[in-house]
Protein backbone atom coordinates (compact mmCIF):
# COMPACT_ATOMS: atom_id res chain seq x y z
CA UNK A 1 0.00 0.00 0.00
CA UNK A 2 1.31 3.43 -1.10
CA UNK A 3 1.30 5.90 2.48
CA UNK A 4 1.38 9.60 0.42
CA UNK A 5 -2.12 10.00 1.49
CA UNK A 6 -0.91 10.90 5.01
CA UNK A 7 1.79 13.61 6.87
CA UNK A 8 2.77 12.33 10.38
CA UNK A 9 5.00 13.67 12.85
CA UNK A 10 5.49 14.17 16.84
CA UNK A 11 7.56 15.82 19.23
CA UNK A 12 8.30 15.89 23.27
CA UNK A 13 7.39 18.95 25.11
CA UNK A 14 8.70 19.15 28.89
CA UNK A 15 5.31 20.98 29.82
CA UNK A 16 2.39 19.94 31.05
CA UNK A 17 -0.67 18.58 28.36
CA UNK A 18 -3.09 21.47 29.43
CA UNK A 19 -0.25 24.09 28.58
CA UNK A 20 -0.03 22.20 25.20
CA UNK A 21 -3.82 22.40 24.53
CA UNK A 22 -3.76 25.98 24.87
CA UNK A 23 -0.99 26.59 22.51
CA UNK A 24 -2.78 24.40 19.80
CA UNK A 25 -6.48 25.47 20.26
CA UNK A 26 -5.95 29.24 21.31
CA UNK A 27 -6.58 31.56 18.46
CA UNK A 28 -4.55 34.02 20.12
CA UNK A 29 -1.34 31.45 19.80
CA UNK A 30 -2.34 29.64 16.52
CA UNK A 31 -2.78 32.94 14.52
CA UNK A 32 0.61 33.27 14.86
CA UNK A 33 2.87 30.15 14.66
CA UNK A 34 0.12 29.05 12.11
CA UNK A 35 -0.43 31.82 10.10
CA UNK A 36 0.86 35.44 10.57
CA UNK A 37 -2.26 37.72 10.55
CA UNK A 38 -4.45 35.76 13.12
CA UNK A 39 -6.40 33.01 13.79
CA UNK A 40 -10.32 32.86 14.78
CA UNK A 41 -11.75 29.26 16.07
CA UNK A 42 -14.74 28.37 17.49
CA UNK A 43 -13.30 25.24 19.63
CA UNK A 44 -16.60 22.93 19.31
CA UNK A 45 -17.08 20.42 16.57
CA UNK A 46 -18.99 22.16 13.76
CA UNK A 47 -17.13 25.06 14.34
CA UNK A 48 -15.56 27.43 12.23
CA UNK A 49 -11.86 28.42 11.85
CA UNK A 50 -10.23 31.04 10.09
CA UNK A 51 -6.53 31.15 9.42
CA UNK A 52 -5.20 34.19 7.43
CA UNK A 53 -1.86 35.36 6.53
CA UNK A 54 -0.93 38.82 5.48
CA UNK A 55 0.21 38.50 1.87
CA UNK A 56 -1.92 35.19 1.17
CA UNK A 57 -5.32 35.76 2.52
CA UNK A 58 -7.42 33.76 4.46
CA UNK A 59 -8.13 29.79 4.58
CA UNK A 60 -11.29 28.43 5.92
CA UNK A 61 -11.19 25.52 8.02
CA UNK A 62 -14.04 23.57 10.41
CA UNK A 63 -13.27 22.20 13.43
CA UNK A 64 -14.23 18.45 13.75
CA UNK A 65 -13.11 17.08 17.00
CA UNK A 66 -12.43 18.58 20.38
CA UNK A 67 -11.76 16.69 23.43
CA UNK A 68 -10.00 18.79 25.55
CA UNK A 69 -6.94 18.03 26.72
CA UNK A 70 -6.11 15.22 24.00
CA UNK A 71 -7.90 15.68 20.98
CA UNK A 72 -8.18 18.37 18.94
CA UNK A 73 -9.39 18.14 15.01
CA UNK A 74 -10.03 20.36 12.32
CA UNK A 75 -10.52 19.84 8.02
CA UNK A 76 -8.84 22.80 6.01
CA UNK A 77 -9.75 24.01 2.27
CA UNK A 78 -6.69 23.32 0.28
CA UNK A 79 -7.67 26.82 -1.45
CA UNK A 80 -8.12 30.36 -0.11
CA UNK A 81 -11.10 31.39 0.43
CA UNK A 82 -12.79 28.00 -0.32
CA UNK A 83 -15.19 26.04 1.99
CA UNK A 84 -13.41 23.18 3.59
CA UNK A 85 -15.68 20.67 1.64
CA UNK A 86 -14.85 16.77 1.35
CA UNK A 87 -12.54 16.57 -1.87
CA UNK A 88 -11.23 20.15 -1.58
CA UNK A 89 -9.53 19.93 2.48
CA UNK A 90 -7.41 17.71 4.11
CA UNK A 91 -7.78 16.51 7.93
CA UNK A 92 -5.17 17.73 10.71
CA UNK A 93 -5.36 15.86 14.25
CA UNK A 94 -3.27 16.71 17.19
CA UNK A 95 -2.96 14.23 19.86
CA UNK A 96 -1.45 15.32 23.31
CA UNK A 97 -0.77 12.63 25.34
CA UNK A 98 1.30 12.76 28.68
CA UNK A 99 4.42 11.90 28.79
CA UNK A 100 7.87 11.28 30.45
CA UNK A 101 8.29 15.00 32.28
CA UNK A 102 6.03 16.32 29.80
CA UNK A 103 3.81 15.64 27.07
CA UNK A 104 3.63 13.95 23.20
CA UNK A 105 2.32 15.82 20.70
CA UNK A 106 1.60 14.10 17.78
CA UNK A 107 0.00 15.61 13.99
CA UNK A 108 -1.36 13.89 11.26
CA UNK A 109 -2.59 15.60 8.15
CA UNK A 110 -4.22 12.90 5.72
CA UNK A 111 -6.60 13.12 2.77
CA UNK A 112 -4.53 14.39 -0.09
CA UNK A 113 -5.71 11.84 -2.10
CA UNK A 114 -8.96 12.44 -1.78
CA UNK A 115 -8.61 15.91 -3.11
CA UNK A 116 -10.14 16.64 -6.82
CA UNK A 117 -9.79 19.51 -8.93
CA UNK A 118 -9.80 20.40 -12.66
CA UNK A 119 -5.99 20.04 -13.75
CA UNK A 120 -5.14 23.59 -14.16
CA UNK A 121 -6.65 24.90 -10.64
CA UNK A 122 -4.30 21.67 -9.20
CA UNK A 123 -1.20 23.38 -11.29
CA UNK A 124 -1.79 26.75 -9.98
CA UNK A 125 -2.44 25.51 -6.37
CA UNK A 126 0.55 23.44 -6.24
CA UNK A 127 2.47 26.70 -7.56
CA UNK A 128 1.17 28.77 -4.98
CA UNK A 129 1.28 26.26 -2.22
CA UNK A 130 5.19 25.56 -2.89
CA UNK A 131 5.35 29.68 -1.62
CA UNK A 132 3.03 29.90 1.27
CA UNK A 133 5.14 27.14 2.82
CA UNK A 134 8.35 28.40 2.57
CA UNK A 135 6.87 31.80 3.91
CA UNK A 136 5.20 30.34 6.76
CA UNK A 137 8.40 28.32 8.02
CA UNK A 138 10.15 31.80 7.76
CA UNK A 139 6.70 33.48 9.60
CA UNK A 140 7.43 30.77 12.39
CA UNK A 141 10.88 30.77 12.97
CA UNK A 142 10.57 34.67 13.29
CA UNK A 143 7.55 34.03 15.72
CA UNK A 144 9.16 31.74 17.73
CA UNK A 145 12.42 33.83 18.09
CA UNK A 146 10.69 36.90 19.03
CA UNK A 147 8.28 35.07 22.07
CA UNK A 148 11.31 33.90 23.39
CA UNK A 149 13.18 36.96 23.41
CA UNK A 150 10.06 38.67 25.06
CA UNK A 151 9.80 36.18 27.29
CA UNK A 152 13.81 36.20 28.22
CA UNK B 1 9.46 23.37 -14.92
CA UNK B 2 6.06 24.16 -12.79
CA UNK B 3 5.10 22.41 -9.94
CA UNK B 4 3.16 18.95 -10.94
CA UNK B 5 -0.47 19.23 -9.95
CA UNK B 6 0.47 16.64 -6.82
CA UNK B 7 -3.06 15.71 -5.65
CA UNK B 8 -3.88 14.15 -8.89
CA UNK B 9 -0.80 12.34 -7.82
CA UNK B 10 -2.15 11.53 -4.61
CA UNK B 11 -4.94 10.28 -6.17
CA UNK B 12 -3.73 8.43 -8.67
CA UNK B 13 -1.74 6.66 -6.00
CA UNK B 14 -4.72 5.69 -3.46
CA UNK B 15 -5.84 2.88 -5.65
CA UNK B 16 -4.51 -0.54 -4.88
CA UNK B 17 -4.89 -1.85 -8.16
CA UNK B 18 -3.09 0.95 -9.49
CA UNK B 19 -0.30 0.67 -7.24
CA UNK B 20 0.36 -2.82 -8.39
CA UNK B 21 -0.04 -1.69 -11.82
CA UNK B 22 2.87 1.05 -11.42
CA UNK B 23 4.71 -1.48 -9.34
CA UNK B 24 4.25 -4.08 -11.76
CA UNK B 25 5.54 -1.53 -14.57
CA UNK B 26 8.75 -0.53 -12.23
CA UNK B 27 9.49 -4.34 -11.70
CA UNK B 28 9.40 -5.11 -15.20
CA UNK B 29 10.76 -2.00 -17.21
CA UNK B 30 7.43 -2.15 -19.22
CA UNK B 31 4.58 -3.59 -20.09
CA UNK B 32 1.04 -3.26 -21.87
CA UNK B 33 -2.51 -3.86 -21.10
CA UNK B 34 -2.60 -7.34 -21.89
CA UNK B 35 1.03 -8.62 -20.43
CA UNK B 36 -0.30 -6.51 -17.37
CA UNK B 37 -3.86 -7.75 -17.16
CA UNK B 38 -2.05 -11.33 -17.16
CA UNK B 39 -0.36 -10.57 -13.94
CA UNK B 40 -3.54 -9.26 -12.40
CA UNK B 41 -7.32 -9.62 -11.24
CA UNK B 42 -8.68 -7.38 -13.42
CA UNK B 43 -9.65 -7.23 -16.94
CA UNK B 44 -7.89 -5.48 -19.49
CA UNK B 45 -10.22 -2.97 -20.53
CA UNK B 46 -9.48 -1.95 -16.38
CA UNK B 47 -6.05 -2.25 -16.95
CA UNK B 48 -6.71 0.27 -19.74
CA UNK B 49 -8.43 2.63 -17.31
CA UNK B 50 -6.00 2.70 -14.63
CA UNK B 51 -3.47 3.34 -17.14
CA UNK B 52 -5.50 6.11 -18.01
CA UNK B 53 -5.18 7.59 -14.82
CA UNK B 54 -1.69 7.17 -14.21
CA UNK B 55 -0.98 8.33 -17.45
CA UNK B 56 -2.79 11.93 -17.15
CA UNK B 57 -1.39 11.90 -13.68
CA UNK B 58 2.23 12.06 -15.55
CA UNK B 59 3.46 8.90 -13.72
CA UNK B 60 3.31 6.74 -16.76
CA UNK B 61 4.74 7.59 -20.44
CA UNK B 62 3.65 5.17 -23.85
CA UNK B 63 4.79 4.41 -27.04
CA UNK B 64 3.12 2.21 -30.00
CA UNK B 65 4.01 -0.59 -30.97
CA UNK B 66 2.80 -2.53 -33.89
CA UNK B 67 -1.02 -2.88 -32.45
CA UNK B 68 0.51 -2.42 -28.58
CA UNK B 69 0.71 0.44 -26.62
CA UNK B 70 3.74 0.33 -24.39
CA UNK B 71 3.93 1.99 -21.26
CA UNK B 72 7.06 2.51 -18.70
CA UNK B 73 7.29 4.48 -15.38
CA UNK B 74 7.64 8.53 -15.82
CA UNK B 75 10.11 8.58 -12.04
CA UNK B 76 10.35 12.53 -12.09
CA UNK B 77 6.19 12.72 -10.73
CA UNK B 78 6.99 10.45 -8.12
CA UNK B 79 10.47 12.12 -7.07
CA UNK B 80 8.27 15.97 -7.08
CA UNK B 81 5.89 14.20 -4.93
CA UNK B 82 7.92 12.83 -2.27
CA UNK B 83 9.14 16.18 -2.20
CA UNK B 84 6.11 17.99 -2.04
CA UNK B 85 5.55 15.43 1.08
CA UNK B 86 8.97 16.22 2.38
CA UNK B 87 7.98 20.16 2.11
CA UNK B 88 4.51 19.36 4.22
CA UNK B 89 6.31 17.00 6.92
CA UNK B 90 9.25 19.75 7.28
CA UNK B 91 6.47 22.55 7.86
CA UNK B 92 4.63 20.26 10.44
CA UNK B 93 8.19 20.03 12.00
CA UNK B 94 8.54 24.06 12.08
CA UNK B 95 5.24 24.14 13.57
CA UNK B 96 5.70 21.66 16.18
CA UNK B 97 9.19 22.65 17.48
CA UNK B 98 7.54 26.62 17.79
CA UNK B 99 4.64 25.31 19.99
CA UNK B 100 7.39 23.30 21.77
CA UNK B 101 9.78 26.56 22.41
CA UNK B 102 6.68 28.59 23.58
CA UNK B 103 5.06 25.75 26.02
CA UNK B 104 8.81 25.32 27.39
CA UNK B 105 9.01 29.02 27.90
CA UNK B 106 6.56 29.03 30.67
CA UNK B 107 8.11 25.49 31.94
CA UNK B 108 9.08 25.17 35.88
Amino acid sequence: MTTTDRIERETLIAAPVERVWELVTAPEHVGVWFGDAGAEIDLRPGGAMALSWEEHGTVRARVERVEAPHVFAWRWASEMGAEPEEGGSTLVEFFLEPAERGTRLRVVESGFAALRLPADEQERRAEGNGDGWDHELRDLDGYARSQVAARS
Amino acid sequence: MTAPPADEVFAALADPTRWRVLTLLAERGDGTATTLAGELPVSRPAVIKHLAVLDRAGLVESRREGREVRFTVRPARLDATARRLADLAAAWDARLAAIKRLAEKDGP
